[in-house]
């Protein structure tokens, strides 16, 4: 399968910190896949995804997206690059439309294409009606639906999802793991997902790889991983290998 | 379209936030209500007629009433008069009901034309040969005026006002030996027919202000309190600013703008021009409420000078100072209530060192010399120059280049934060 994505040898320290937050990482992510980056609380998850986006420089090694380096061309990988944030990035005193006008906007697209755009987005996931709405008035899962939205408008070829569905109910987790499949079978986007909840990601991940202390511990196709292990699912390979420590 | 929509977003945002626009807006209202009316009683102390002074007349003649009328005139002064004894006056001065008391005793009046025809009589007996005793010893005990003051006033005043009741009491005096001079010479030249005496001052000072255009305006609470509290809802917008930018990094929208294609900056400068807008309109509304609303309180209206041009771009240079102290404190602020706490007390640190609390003119030399510091300072001395002395660009461009570089100082400082500290 083709890459899309492709990290070498990635090394990421803080300043004042004795501790390497990302340690030697390599990875591909292959063209149309979705990608499930697995990991305890500070296995170096965020640093990884924020050098992706080309938020912070890696002190060492290379970040390629579509055959494009993020360090020398970060202008044209960020063009293609969707991001949606853990925590719901959004105004909550501007109106859902007002939101996303803005936020399409700042990835310059036209007026009457965003709009249009916007119109199908909220349409496909059941907030048209809602669209003139403060944010600070929406529900949970609500707000994570347009935060999705957000991310999607200039029609990423890589999507990064931190944590989509955290804390929202049962019916907002199906809308958006289903409109996330379809945005992957039917445009073929590349897509990054890391969550915690290991069942979701099983079933929605072709691939994983499971991070700890900055480094990858085990990566390849999901099912394949779990028979590898000798286990029933991808949370028992995970506790396999990450163990039961608390990693407060 | 990006930096419009940054702006349009800004703008959508700012609007829906009453506690800020009441930040903005209803605080330096109320702070230039306030405090131009408590200050203004002080201003006119410096500038206008309000000291109020007891006279005690009990001479009721020549000297005591030129002495009133020329006090008058001087209209420094709010005079009453009473006819009490001097325990009595003194009293009313420890009281601090009057700052200065006069007690004019007796025929003052009448002994001082007879002193005066004495002197006069002896000099001229002087030249004849008659060197007799005048007919009439003088009591100069009655010739004592018997000035109180107030212990909370300053020796300079004191003296200043000493100085100018002796020079009136002089003129008279000097009059007095003229009259008496005169009628002298008319006893020994009856027969000649001499044209009154002009007693007049033959040297007199003319006073002015030293200003361009010739004008003639005296700094008053108004002149001081619009600009002065302008200045400080424009930095007090650091607040705003600073919360802004905080709560986009806290809620993950500057992660999410910084990972589009070159769109923070846009952001940044649509914040910065959104929030130099906001300032031009505080120091449009300020003006209004000095132009229209304080005369309407019995204060004096704001004379903002002949140039208006001059007048915006002081305004606009204070917004562009005031914004870049927003975004560095923002930048360099991990918190919101870090932001609120430092900006506010930095921003009440920087006017009271500016002269905005208490006017640079009555400072101690120390702090006069401090206040150059500040930058609230250099949009006073600027905002000064303007209204008290009609001031062009190329005379306020110091103040104006100083707060340029204030400017590109903390918006470098901003940037240089950002990328070198919390995106490391």
């Amino acid at each position: 399968m083709e890459s899309f994505v492709e990290i070498k040898n990635l090394v990421k320290k803080y300043k004042n910190t004795s501790n390497v937050a990302v340690d030697n990482l390599s990875l591909t992510i292959p063209k149309g896949s979705v990608f499930g980056l697995l990991g305890p609380n500070g296995a170096g998850k965020t640093t990884f995804i924020s050098m992706l986006c080309g938020l912070f420089k890696p002190n060492e090694g290379s970040i390629f997206i579509n055959g494009k380096s993020m360090q020398t061309h970060s202008k044209e990988c960020k063009q293609i690059i969707g991001v949606v944030p853990q925590e719901i990035a959004l105004y909550p005193t501007l109106t859902a439309w007002e939101n996303l006008i803005f936020l399409g906007h700042m990835y310059g697209i036209k007026t009457q294409e965003l709009k249009i755009r916007i119109t199908n987005n909220l349409k496909l996931l059941g907030l048209y009606d809602h669209a003139h709405q403060k944010i600070s008035t929406y529900s949970g899962g609500m707000k994570r639906r347009i935060n999705l939205i957000a991310g999607l408008l200039h029609n990423p070829e890589l999507l990064i999802l931190d944590e989509p569905t955290v804390g929202v109910d049962v019916q907002s987790k199906q809308a958006i793991i289903d409109y996330l499949k379809k945005l992957n079978t039917e445009m073929g986007m590349t897509i990054l997902y890391t969550s915690h909840h290991l069942s979701e990601a099983e079933e929605f991940c072709s691939n994983i790889a499971i991070i700890d202390s900055g480094k990858i511990i085990t990566q390849g196709e999901t099912k394949l991983l779990i028979s590898e292990n000798n286990c029933d699912s991808i949370e028992e390979v995970y506790l396999k290998i990450t163990g039961n420590k608390f990693r407060d | 379209m990006k930096l419009l929509y940054s702006i349009y977003k800004e703008y959508k945002v700012l609007i829906r936030d009453k506690a800020g626009l009441a930040i903005i807006f209803l605080m330096p209202t109320v702070l230039i209500f306030i405090i131009t009316l408590i200050q203004d009683s002080t201003f006119k102390s410096v500038t206008e007629a309000s000291v109020p002074l007891l006279i005690v007349d009990r001479d009721n003649d020549s000297l005591s009433i030129t002495l009133q009328k020329s006090l008058e005139k001087s209209h420094f002064f709010h005079i009453t008069k009473k006819f009490i004894s001097n325990q009595e006056a003194k009293n009313e001065i420890a009281n601090g009901k009057y700052l200065i008391g006069i007690v004019i005793p007796e025929k003052t009046s009448e002994n001082l034309r007879i002193k005066s025809a004495d002197r006069i009589s002896t000099l001229l007996n002087n030249f004849t040969g008659d060197t007799a005793k005048p007919v009439n010893p003088i009591d100069t005990s009655h010739l004592k005026l018997q000035l109180y003051f107030d212990p909370i006033t300053k020796s300079s005043f004191k003296t200043t006002i000493s100085n100018s009741i002796s020079s009136i009491i002089s003129q008279i005096e000097m009059q007095n030996m003229m009259i008496s001079l005169n009628n002298k010479m008319l006893e020994n030249f009856p027969y000649s027919n001499p044209k009154p005496l002009n007693t007049a001052p033959l040297v007199t000072t003319s006073e002015e202000y030293a200003s361009f255009n010739n004008s003639t305006i005296i700094p008053n609470s108004v002149q001081h309190n619009v600009p002065a509290w302008t200045l400080f809802a424009m930095f007090f917008i650091c607040i705003p600013l600073a919360g802004n930018i905080i709560k986009e990094r806290t809620d993950g929208s500057a992660f999410r703008l910084l990972t589009m294609p070159g769109s923070y900056i846009y952001v940044i400068f649509g914040k910065m021009i959104t929030y130099i807008i906001i300032n031009l309109i505080q120091f449009a509304l300020m003006l209004c409420v000095g132009l229209f609303i304080l005369p309407l309180l019995g204060l004096p209206q704001l004379n903002v000078g002949d140039n208006f041009f001059v007048l915006i771009l002081v305004a606009f240079s204070a917004g562009l100072a005031a914004t870049g102290f927003g975004l560095l404190v923002g930048t360099i602020s991990n918190s919101h209530d870090q932001a609120s706490l430092f900006g506010a007390i930095f921003v009440i640190i920087l006017a009271a060192i500016g002269g905005v609390w208490v006017p640079t003119f009555v400072m101690p030399s120390m702090m006069k010399h401090l206040s150059v510091i500040s930058p609230l300072n250099w949009g006073l001395e600027a905002f000064y120059g303007i209204f008290l002395r009609n001031f062009g660009l190329k005379q306020i461009l110091p103040e104006l280049i100083k707060l340029w570089m204030f400017f590109v100082l903390t918006t470098i400082g901003s940037f240089l934060y950002q990328k070198k500290i919390r995106m490391k």
